[in-house]
């Protein structure tokens, strides 16, 4: 007698509703409702909801549909590592039933750092604009001018050297961070430049600090702090001048470098991108390009063998200097009549022959 | 923040606007299917319901069909504890979300924000409205009537994209004039300003035109540095850009100046001086008055009056002080990170306190 109510218990328990998270698949599902059979997708809210184990938020985004005879809901987005998810249903005639999910979060170490900073040398022109910190992992973004200070030879902080823009400017993959100087402290004659002053100083000492605070995209702070020490030379404010350049032709039947070498460093993202090698036909030549000691020289090593002939180089325009001027053109101009003179080609041409 | 830019050209817009037929055009060019946002940033509304979205990470301008034409007389909004709430539903907490950019749409009243749900590379990209009762709602992209034009990327023309892969272009602020969205980016590589203009409804023949902006200063040194916000604006009846600059000069550029492939030289008539970027302006009127209202990161909330705009003389001398358009800053707006106008007497504000973020509607100063 006792056996067969117990027995009749156990299939009762088998049998109630009860929510069940099927983590493989990220779904939480209302299992043995007889009411799932009926019930149309798009009404499973008025059933079943899942919200974050927090007071007054709304539900979760995501689907519903019957799947074994079970309403199956699966939220839009990922559940979140360390948050604990609220499933309730509230099923007709019956208390409702609530199951708290916690989902586990791993325990990782911090293992991203700055791997490098551009420009590399340590010898920054006055007028410097820009900073490119390549990371080792994808960061997290919103957060990144809490993490960056300026501080000179004392260890003094610099009053808002840079520009902190709300759309910070990562490349796709979340591994590189380009970082401007205020160009109202650049740009001269500018109110800010008269109130504040410019940021570097000729002949000083400067470190720019990445503290290790800065999470990455896995929510991980950084294994290590960075700092790059530099001195403060002469601003620059002419244009990048293609004269100044020399190129160092490799010999047919090889696959030998091609380089060019510039009188002073070069934008290192820039520099990667504008230049190319063209046959006298016009046609591309494919090749890696690599980038030399300091950002000044461009070493390019072709696919194929050289063929004798005569080449050039296209060099784009909007290749710059540490301090934004381009070629033909200075960050900063102080006839605007010139513009329109010079910007009417986008590319340049430096010949060269391979014997 | 960037819809009531429109209103800028609003009567021209209603006029449009009445006649159903332009309506009908302006959509009907949307196909509904999967909106492929990579990324949600900048926002701006174009007429009849169209929310134009500016996605940096895939280099694009979409057009979205919220199908949201219903008036409403609604005066207020106010959803405190807001990210907490939008994280909620999003699945997570209010520390892995990001609020881009705020536009009203001017029909509806409703609220619409561009959000990020994670902070990485692959965070998704989501639009979620808020209406006067406060339910929020995400605007589902699965299945929507949209358009989206490709931005030219000069890496891609110029090089054949070696290296270019890392050159993306933060599209810093959209604007609907006259049957064009106008767009303002900045490169993560080069320093310069280009100014997009984009005929709507989009066509893949006609990327639109790109236009360098170059700016004085008190001295005599002109630089073609990014525009960071803009409000188009009609200064003695022509059309304008009022631009605001990552070196904060407030510059006037005419619209008819803005040629494909032309260098403009704009005027600077305003400079708010040093630590303050520009986020955010709308235009209103207020006892007879025109007013600009800009919100800065670091200078709080400023208002200029907007008459008499093409009076003021280009800055070109040195003065010892903050020059040009006169400002005031109203200390009862503090931190304010997004800005629009909901109707003729408020703005929609979003403000941060720690990490949360609250909305609300405030009395336009």
């Amino acid at each position: 007698m006792a056996r067969g109510v117990l027995a009749a218990c156990l299939l009762l328990v088998v049998q109630s509703p009860a929510i069940r998270f099927d983590g493989g698949r990220n779904l939480f599902v209302l299992e043995n409702w007889a009411g799932a059979a009926q019930i149309r997708p798009e009404r499973g809210g008025d059933v079943l909801t899942v919200s974050v184990d927090a007071p007054n938020v709304p539900a979760l985004l995501g689907q519903y549909r019957v799947e074994n005879k079970s309403l199956v809901f699966a939220p839009q987005f990922p559940l979140q590592p360390g948050l604990s998810y609220r499933a309730t249903a509230k099923l007709p005639g019956a208390t409702p039933i609530t199951t708290v999910v916690r989902i586990p979060k791993p325990d990782l170490k911090p293992t991203t750092v700055v791997e490098r900073v551009y420009p590399s040398t340590n010898v920054l022109p006055e007028n410097q604009l820009k900073f490119y910190i390549h990371f080792s992992s994808p960061m997290a973004r919103g957060f990144a001018y809490q993490h960056i200070s300026l501080v000179d030879e004392s260890g003094a902080r610099v009053d808002v050297p840079f520009l902190e823009l709300g759309e910070e400017l990562w490349d796709r993959d979340g591994k590189r961070f380009t970082l401007f100087f205020d160009p109202g402290r650049i740009k001269r004659g500018l109110l800010s430049q008269q109130e504040l002053g410019i940021a570097l100083h000729e002949g000083k000492r400067y470190s720019l600090v990445i503290d290790k605070s800065w999470k990455d995209a896995e929510g991980q702070a950084m294994a290590s702090e960075f700092r790059k020490t530099f001195r403060v030379g002469t601003a620059e404010r002419k244009a990048v001048d293609l004269k100044s350049w020399v190129v160092r032709a490799p010999q047919s039947g090889t696959r030998n470098v091609l380089t060019v070498t510039f009188p002073k460093p070069m934008d290192h993202a820039i520099l990667q991108r504008e230049l190319d090698v063209v046959s006298v036909g016009g046609a591309v030549v494919s090749g890696g390009v690599a980038i030399g000691p300091e950002e000044k020289t461009w070493i390019f090593t072709p696919d194929a063998a050289w063929k004798k002939g005569a080449y050039s180089i296209r060099v784009g325009t909007a290749t710059a200097d540490l301090a934004g001027n381009m070629i033909d053109r200075p960050f900063e101009i102080d006839v605007f009549e010139r513009v329109d003179q010079n910007l009417n080609r986008s590319t340049r041409s430096l010949e060269f022959r391979v014997d | 923040m960037t819809a009531f830019r429109i209103t800028i050209c609003a009567a021209l817009s209603i006029l449009l606007l009445t006649s159903a037929g332009v309506a009908v055009q302006q959509t009907s060019s949307l196909k509904a299917g999967k909106a492929e946002l990579q990324s949600a940033g900048a926002l701006a509304f174009g007429p009849d319901g169209v929310l134009f979205v500016g996605d940096s990470m895939g280099g694009k301008i979409f057009a979205l069909d919220t199908e949201d034409r219903t008036a409403s007389q609604a005066t207020a909004v106010e959803v405190p504890g807001m990210s907490e709430k939008i994280a909620a539903m999003l699945g997570t907490t209010a520390d892995q979300i990001q609020v881009n950019d705020v536009a009203v749409n001017p029909v509806s009243k409703k609220t619409y924000l561009s959000v990020s749900r994670g902070l990485g590379p692959t965070a998704a990209a989501v639009i979620v409205r808020i209406d006067s009762t406060s339910k929020i709602e995400a605007l589902s992209l699965d299945n929507i009537k949209h358009a989206s034009v490709v931005l030219p990327n000069p890496v891609n023309a110029s090089t054949g994209g070696r290296g270019g892969n890392a050159r993306l272009q933060a599209i810093t602020d959209l604007a609907f004039v006259d049957n064009r969205v106008f767009v303002a980016g900045l490169s993560n590589e080069e320093f310069s300003s280009t100014l997009r203009a984009i005929p709507f409804p989009f066509s893949q023949a006609d990327k639109g035109t790109n236009v360098e902006i170059w700016h004085g200063s008190h001295n005599r040194f002109e630089t073609n540095s990014p525009i960071r916000t803009f409000l188009p604006y009609k200064v003695n009846n022509e059309q304008t850009i009022l631009a605001s600059y990552t070196c904060t000069p407030l510059v006037k550029i005419p619209v008819a100046s803005l040629q494909a492939g032309a260098k403009v030289m704009g005027t600077t008539i305003a400079e708010f001086g040093a630590g303050n970027t520009p986020m955010d302006m709308i235009s209103y009127t207020k006892g007879g008055q025109n007013f600009i209202l800009m919100t800065n990161d670091r200078r709080g909330v400023m208002k200029f009056s907007a008459d008499g705009l093409e009076k003021f003389n280009p800055i070109t001398n040195q003065v010892p002080d903050k020059a040009g358009v006169p400002y005031e800053t109203i200390a009862a707006l503090t931190n304010v990170v997004q800005l629009d106008k909901f109707d003729a007497q408020r703005a929609v504000v979003v403000t941060r306190t720690g990490t949360n973020l609250d909305l609300k509607t405030v009395a336009l100063p």
